[in-house]
């Protein structure tokens, strides 16, 4: 084995710490930017913001549920990818703190927050019991201890793996693991209750979570591709990382394309077929306004093109073209998040703010450089993986 | 380089023959053990009771049943839903996990293909009698006829023809298409002429050259990658029979991949209520070694994760709702007329297989076959739960009313799983129960090794 794979990132690859400058004042000009809606269009800043942390926090949650059904279910795409999905989990401090402007401008985010409008409405008020700001804050508080513990400890964990091979280590994070899904599970579904369903206090779809879960798992996965393309183009990992890696993960994104297509689906059907008032509101303004090209968009870009494009083996073992549709995809997923959002604040007709573009940037790029960061302080492989010998091995060896 | 503790997917010790000829032994051989003909006799009086039950509900109709008006879906449905989740191991082992090169699926795929195959059977057997006609079942085919009649397109009820039809022919493909170079094994070994007749016929004409591999190869992979949106599909139409309606407790827009998921679910417990007396009934305990039985158990535990995740936020959505007819309907499940059977299928479903977090109980035999029953009995439930205690109580107090099972009702349920067993007896007697080239390749001896 390679002495030099042990090395910390940052001295294998020397050209991270320069894009990890560019990026952070990147997203730093994007945020001053931005902070100029803050004053002329305060209620829009927020919703924008929601939008582009929801787009961030995706990222990094759905590294973080990667990350543990990798350790349970093995797998070569996640040991060359591990210490990505690592470094993406360890953003999440700092998206625990980002997370403040949300509960700061929850005024103009959540209808269900203000005491008049509740007390016109009797839905509201039964569903005060949830829906109050103080257990708000509470379930926040709680998602976000759940999830900061899981990434502290898998971490750590993986540290201790790095120095040590010892397979107690291993078995310890897959016993995190198998619970750490399960709690995953339940605080990302409620976290997309009350950060983006609640946004319309009336309309409810058991689907949701799952809907959400799988955006989530579907960004992680076209953050990994994207990464570790650049990656792989230079040293260390240029020598080690083969088209067998990339088939395995472009074969995991098709299949998270077809989830998410496949729930969205699910949920304008029953609610098409069902026609309920209570549900089909949501479809209305959506349906037949400007909206509805924000929503052809998506059956276009988020499902049918990616689809069609990653049946291909050829698009898939080819990591220029894969880390096309990767990037496409990521763009698709912050139009789904701008499609749950945005008209229930424009209920009229398509508005795009210029609010919706620099947001985005600022925390897409402030994201970026802080998982560069994080990746540079440990090894870029996971070498005493239990499975790095059967995963990359043979070549890495070569190397 | 997994942890040394996981048992391997094969005995250690074995040769090309001797698996050859472990699995040919109990097809070829004209010693049919007397447990064989205990037990089938035993399951075929329940088929022969199936016979009975639908025989006299032609002669005399549907009203045999206890269904009624509010609860024009009972029995029927129920078993009907439970026995086509059953199918779904079967596809995902055979299909999904064949993608995904899982290799302990090889000892258990044949097996669990023909158990789908003879669930989608008797599925199909509830709606076909549930239609009173069943000599007109083909009215429910798309055809031009000279009444000018056509099925609702509209209907999910017309989508699960097709979709149960494609089901089931897939199925048949993928199980025989798989069984053909077994099938010319079978041929070539059997001493009798009629066997060799029959056996040769059914493997038409495989000789084993490489441009037959290359061709089997390419089929097999093809039929995988159509039975893998089946296993999704299925049950998802299955699903929108309830969702696209309006009534409380089935107009949900978690349905399908929560139905999708408790089919995985009740097929995976299936594959281990059988498979466990089977391989130590033929002594098989080298092929389907504790390895095969501890993944099965962690996909139950997952796939049971994911039912109860179902379960949890059905429940809050219904108070979350604020829609009454939602409350009213969760609440009367919890606590109206058949609040046990809620109660039942909360434990059978969540509480028990959330032993199988330990490894102690994922490792012992008989705890498996017991958490495996009560799967299947907990996924039936769940089915009756959401069929009868939906419909008995919808929106209108004064259309209310009752189900309660008559004994044909329960004499067609048991008939079918009756016949579902006699079946399973036939193929475990007249078909290799193992693919037998599949598992050759698990040897060490069919691994190439590489010198550089």
């Amino acid at each position: 084995m390679s002495p030099t794979l042990s090395q910390p990132a940052d001295q294998l690859i020397p050209e991270l710490a320069p894009a990890q400058r560019k990026l952070f004042v990147a997203g730093a000009a994007a945020a001053v930017v931005s902070l100029v809606g803050l004053f002329t269009n305060r209620a829009q800043f927020f919703q924008s913001y929601l939008m582009a942390y929801l787009f961030v926090l995706g990222a990094t949650l759905g590294c973080l549920a990667l990350a543990m059904i990798h350790q349970l279910s093995g797998g070569a795409w996640g040991v060359v990818t591990r210490r990505l999905l690592g470094a993406s989990t360890r953003v999440l401090p700092v998206l625990t703190v980002l997370f403040i402007p949300i509960l700061l401008g929850r005024h103009y985010l959540f209808v269900w927050t203000h005491a008049d409008v509740v007390a016109r409405d009797e839905v509201l008020q039964h569903k005060q019991l949830f829906l109050n700001t103080p257990f708000f804050i509470a379930r926040a508080a709680l998602y976000f201890a759940v999830w900061n513990a899981l990434v502290y400890f898998l971490n750590r964990w993986s540290l201790e793996q790095d120095k040590t091979p010892d397979p107690a280590i291993a078995r310890r994070m897959q016993t995190l693991s198998g619970g750490g899904l399960l709690a995953y599970g339940l605080t990302a579904t409620f976290a997309s209750f009350d950060w983006l369903m609640s946004i319309d206090p009336h309309w409810f779809s058991t689907i949701y979570g799952v809907l959400l879960m799988g955006g989530q798992g579907l960004t992680a996965l076209a953050v990994l591709i994207a990464a570790l393309t650049w990656l792989s183009r230079r040293p260390p990992l240029d020598a080690i990382v083969v088209p067998v890696h990339f088939h395995d993960l472009g074969n995991l994104m098709l299949a998270f394309v077809m989830l998410w297509a496949y729930f969205s689906f699910s949920q304008y059907l029953i609610i098409f077929s069902g026609n309920l008032p209570e549900e089909i509101t949501w479809y209305v303004h959506r349906l037949h306004t400007g909206w509805r090209f924000v929503g052809l968009t998506l059956v276009l870009f988020h499902f049918a093109i990616p689809f069609l494009l990653l049946l291909s083996r050829r698009v898939k073992r080819t990591p220029d073209l894969l880390m096309k549709i990767a990037l496409g995809i990521l763009a698709a997923r912050l139009i789904d998040l701008f499609w749950l959002i945005a008209p229930e604040f424009h209920k009229d007709g398509l508005v795009v703010h210029w609010l919706d573009v620099t947001l985005p940037l600022a925390l897409g790029a402030l994201w970026l450089g802080c998982f560069v960061w994080q990746l540079r302080g440990r090894a870029i492989l996971p070498l005493h993986d239990p499975q790095f010998e059967q995963a990359l091995g043979r070549v890495a060896s070569v190397s | 380089m997994r942890a040394p503790a996981t048992p391997p997917v094969i005995a250690p010790g074995h040769t090309f023959g001797t698996v050859t000829d472990k699995i040919t032994s109990i097809v070829l051989t004209n010693k049919t053990p007397l447990g064989w003909w205990a037990g089938f006799l035993f399951v075929s009086m329940f088929a022969g009771l199936l016979a009975v039950s639908l025989t006299y509900l032609v002669l005399t109709g549907v009203g045999i049943w206890g269904n009624n008006q509010p609860i024009g879906w009972a029995f029927d449905i129920t078993n009907f839903v439970w026995w086509i989740g059953i199918g779904h191991a079967g596809t995902l082992i055979s299909a999904i996990l064949l993608l995904f090169k899982q290799t302990w699926r090889t000892s258990i795929n044949r097996f669990a293909e023909a158990m789908t195959l003879f669930a989608v059977v008797c599925a199909g057997i509830f709606p076909l009698f549930h239609t009173g006609r069943p000599w007109l079942a083909y009215w429910m085919v798309p055809y031009p006829n000279t009444m000018n009649v056509w099925p609702q397109f509209k209907s999910p009820l017309i989508w699960d023809v097709f979709a149960v039809s494609t089901y089931g022919l897939v199925s048949l493909l993928f199980w025989f298409v798989g069984l053909i170079p077994d099938l010319a094994t079978l041929r070539d070994r059997a001493t009798g002429r009629a066997s060799r007749m029959i056996y040769g016929m059914l493997a038409m004409g495989w000789r084993g050259s490489a441009r037959h591999w290359h061709r089997y190869e390419t089929a097999y992979l093809l039929l995988a990658g159509l039975a893998t949106p089946l296993v999704v599909s299925v049950h998802s139409v299955v699903s929108l029979d309830f969702a696209v309606s309006v009534i409380p407790g089935w107009h949900t827009t978690l349905f399908p991949p929560y139905f999708v998921a408790g089919a995985i679910y009740s097929g995976f417990a299936m594959v281990l209520t059988l498979v466990i007396p089977i391989r130590k009934f033929y002594g098989m305990e080298d092929f389907i070694t504790m390895r095969h039985l501890q993944n099965m158990a962690k996909v139950l535990l997952v796939t049971g994760l994911m039912v109860g995740y179902g379960y949890t936020v059905e429940a809050f959505m219904a108070w979350y709702s604020a829609n009454r007819y939602e409350g009213f309907m969760m609440w009367n499940r919890m606590t109206g007329p058949y609040w046990w059977t809620y109660v039942l299928l909360i434990l059978c479903n969540v509480v028990t297989p959330q032993t199988l977090w330990f490894k102690r109980v994922r490792g012992s035999v008989p705890a498996l076959f017991v958490i495996s029953l009560v799967v299947n009995v907990g996924m039936w439930l769940e089915r009756f739960v959401i069929v009868v205690t939906s419909l008995h109580r919808d929106f209108l107090p004064s259309s209310w009313g009752r189900f309660s099972p008559t004994i044909w009702d329960w004499s067609t349920y048991v008939g079918t799983i009756g016949l579902f067993l006699t079946l399973l007896f036939l193929f475990l007697r007249f078909l290799p129960m193992i693919s037998i080239f599949e598992m050759r390749t698990l040897l060490p001896a069919a691994k190439v090794t590489e010198e550089a």
